[in-house]
């Protein structure tokens, strides 16, 4: 068992350096660098003043900067040597704790991802929080009454919750409650006059301002845990053990709550592990709707403001998470449930 | 056909569902109206009936102003003509015109005013216009036809390579199959969102560019699936039974395992076609999917999103998108429960 564990984690060298070779190469073939950013800006620049000082358009108005300053900043972004040898530099300063400095903000990546760790950290484990203290009485008790009214109206209106994805949830609950009764906040953390208030109305002010993103969070979660709860429970309820428990004299609740909602437990906790990487990366669409300044929002602007250093920064940690959260998850099978092996 | 008697019960059973069989009913009709969806809605006229002759134009070349005795060589206005018909009854002209008289593409002005304009029944803009003065109606109409047949496209071409894939994997093993083992692990830790927005930004995707970009990195869903059940399937005696008789491995695949798959991969099919339909939204509704002005529904969405205000573009938009995702997740739904040879003993 142990030897498997370590065999997994080993794996996750070949599969990580895998995954970072791939996009480190994507990113290479992207044009709309920083260095065509920058002279486009220098281009800009030169607009600027010639504008003002009125001199007339020099002939080399097409290429601001000189073949030197290319080179050079080519240099100093490592793209005059070739794909692979720049790749291990950028791994070997990984590997020292450094991912580098981004191009648009020129903060060193990990200073800007730690700011916004907390934010998705924050949406991550309050919505896990609530979705595991309703799902899993709602489960149990949609078990109990399989078939019945209760059962199909809540049915209906998970799936609705599951066929609609998070972020249209958002937009409607955004132009419901925002826009068209003017509940909620539109979008952001904090109110503009955050400081002015005292503690009390700071916290209200977060909690106004985190509702509507927490729900539109909560929605595809929901159903999963709801349904994987239910299905476990209607298994464990069919099964042999709970019909000798009834059989020998136990009352129905009883044999439910003390012999088959244990088993039926054991799922529900291995999801778990495959839950951490969502925690903390988040969900960008929820985060762009909302505007709210996550490790989402940061990975989806770094794509598209073509910043490297923070796109592979994020790949780093969200990679790394998934592949950890994986075997945590095994992990946790194997201890709930003893008669798993893994070889 | 000859079917099965198992598939027959299964068959039974879906339609005994009667949330998904109903959502099936509706999908498939929804779907049939989008392949005539230019009877519809259309700026082209139905029928013209002009000096004793008809004139079908909604198919076909396009008529010219001169047909009709205006002075113009570019496209009829079939609004202005039917206008001018009703002008003049004595001449026994008239004009039929679809429900929604607006193609999704063309602009319609009122003079002094800005788009959006609200839902009105008079100028037949049921739904509303969009921020650029296009019918909100054309728009979905023609962005769930393409959203629609975007994913079912992709489906097939996943499915295609999943199952190929999947079925190899599970059935030969071995270095093969951890070989594909490791790059699947790679290709699913890769955020292929992200990935799609830059090859996106390079190349802008036409329809079939973006399946073919999206099925690079949709496969491997259906290729996990398929080798675990291989692996399954490929232990049974029948298999071993083939294979005494002499049957080549191409043919114990595509003669025995797959056709034994079959449940698992229609039972995912419903699914699959949901996650194309958010995938490609979510995609326009970022301004990386199809380019404008192909109209869609996450283009819709973010006109609505922007334009708080315009509360009939989000509207409309939600409504489709959530009555079209809720049909064919019931179907799916169904069609797990129909296959799912498991029914639950419960009690009273």
């Amino acid at each position: 068992m142990t030897a498997y564990f370590i065999r997994r984690c080993l794996l996750i060298i070949p599969t990580f350096i895998g995954i970072t070779i791939m996009v480190f190469t994507i990113t290479r073939f992207v044009p709309g660098g920083p260095i065509e950013r920058m002279i486009a800006q220098a281009q800009q620049n030169r607009m600027g003043q010639t504008g003002v000082s009125g001199t007339s358009p020099s002939d080399d108005q097409r290429q601001p900067l000189s073949e030197d300053q290319i080179l050079e900043l080519k240099k100093y972004y490592g793209f005059d040597k070739p794909i692979i040898v720049s790749y291990f530099l950028w791994l070997s300063k990984v590997l020292r704790g450094d991912l580098g400095v981004s191009t648009r903000y020129y903060d060193p990546v990990w200073q800007i991802i730690r700011e916004r760790i907390p934010i998705s950290l924050y949406f991550g484990l309050l919505s896990m929080i609530l979705v595991y203290s309703v799902c899993i009485p709602l489960g149990i008790s949609k078990a109990l009454k399989h078939k019945c009214a209760y059962d199909n109206i809540t049915s209906v209106i998970l799936f609705i919750g599951y066929a609609i994805p998070g972020w249209v949830v958002g937009i409607m609950i955004l132009v419901l409650f925002a826009s068209y009764w003017d509940i909620f906040p539109l979008g952001g953390m904090v109110s503009d006059d955050f400081d002015d208030l005292s503690r009390i109305a700071q916290l209200g002010d977060i909690i106004w301002h985190t509702l509507l993103p927490l729900s539109a969070y909560m929605v595809g979660l929901f159903t999963v845990m709801t349904f994987l709860m239910k299905n476990t429970l209607m298994e464990n309820l069919s099964s042999d053990y709970v019909r000798t428990a009834i059989a020998k004299g136990l009352s129905f609740k009883q044999a439910v709550f003390r012999h088959a909602l244990r088993n039926s437990l054991i799922p529900i906790a291995t999801n778990f592990g495959n839950n951490i990487s969502v925690i903390l990366t988040g969900s960008f669409l929820i985060e762009k709707v909302f505007n709210i300044d996550g490790m989402g929002l940061l990975g989806y602007e770094s794509v598209v403001d073509r910043d490297y250093p923070v796109v592979m920064g994020i790949l780093v940690i969200s990679s790394l998470l998934f592949m950890i959260g994986n075997i945590l998850s095994d992990i946790c099978v194997a201890i709930v449930d003893p008669r798993v092996q893994f070889k | 056909m000859k079917l099965n008697p198992l598939t027959i019960n299964k068959l039974r059973r879906f339609k005994s569902i009667r949330r998904g069989y109903y959502s099936f009913i509706v999908l498939v009709i929804m779907i049939g109206v989008a392949l005539g969806t230019e009877l519809l809605v259309n700026h082209r006229a139905l029928i013209v009936h002009y000096n004793g002759q008809y004139y079908f134009p909604t198919y076909g070349r396009m008529l010219s102003g001169v047909t009709f005795g205006f002075d113009y060589e570019y496209e009829t206005n079939y609004r202005k003509l039917a206008c001018q018909f009703e002008k003049t009854p004595e001449c026994g002209n008239w004009v039929l015109l679809p429900i929604v008289p607006y193609n999704p593409y063309e602009n319609d002005f009122k003079e002094g005013l800005y788009p959006p304009y609200p839902p009105s029944f008079q100028d037949r803009h049921f739904f509303g216009v969009d921020i650029v003065g296009r019918d909100v109606v054309a728009r979905l109409v023609y962005g769930f036809r393409i959203a629609i047949f975007f994913s079912l496209l992709l489906l097939v071409a996943n499915y295609t390579v999943g199952i190929s894939i999947g079925s190899a994997m599970g059935y030969w093993g071995g270095k093969f199959d951890l070989f594909f083992q490791r790059i699947i692990e790679i290709w699913s830790n890769v955020p292929f969102l992200y990935v799609i927005i830059i090859i996106a930004s390079i190349v802008t995707p036409s329809f079939f560019v973006l399946i073919l970009i999206m099925a690079f990195f949709g496969w491997i869903g259906i290729t996990w699936t398929i080798r675990t059940i291989t692996y399954k399937e490929k232990e049974r005696e029948y298999v071993l039974a083939a294979k005494a008789l002499g049957a080549s491995d191409i043919r114990i695949i595509f003669k025995h395992i797959i056709p034994n798959t079959m449940a698992v991969i229609v039972t995912f099919a419903p699914f699959a076609i949901s996650g194309g339909i958010i995938a490609l939204t979510s995609l326009d509704y970022l301004g990386f999917g199809l380019p404008p002005p192909t109209p869609s529904w996450g283009e819709l969405l973010q006109q609505g999103w922007a334009n708080m205000d315009a509360w009939w573009i989000s509207g409309s938009v939600i409504t489709a998108m959530v009555v079209t995702l809720m049909t064919v997740t019931f179907v799916g739904e169904a069609v797990r429960e129909a296959f799912d040879p498991k029914l639950y003993t419960f009690y009273e």
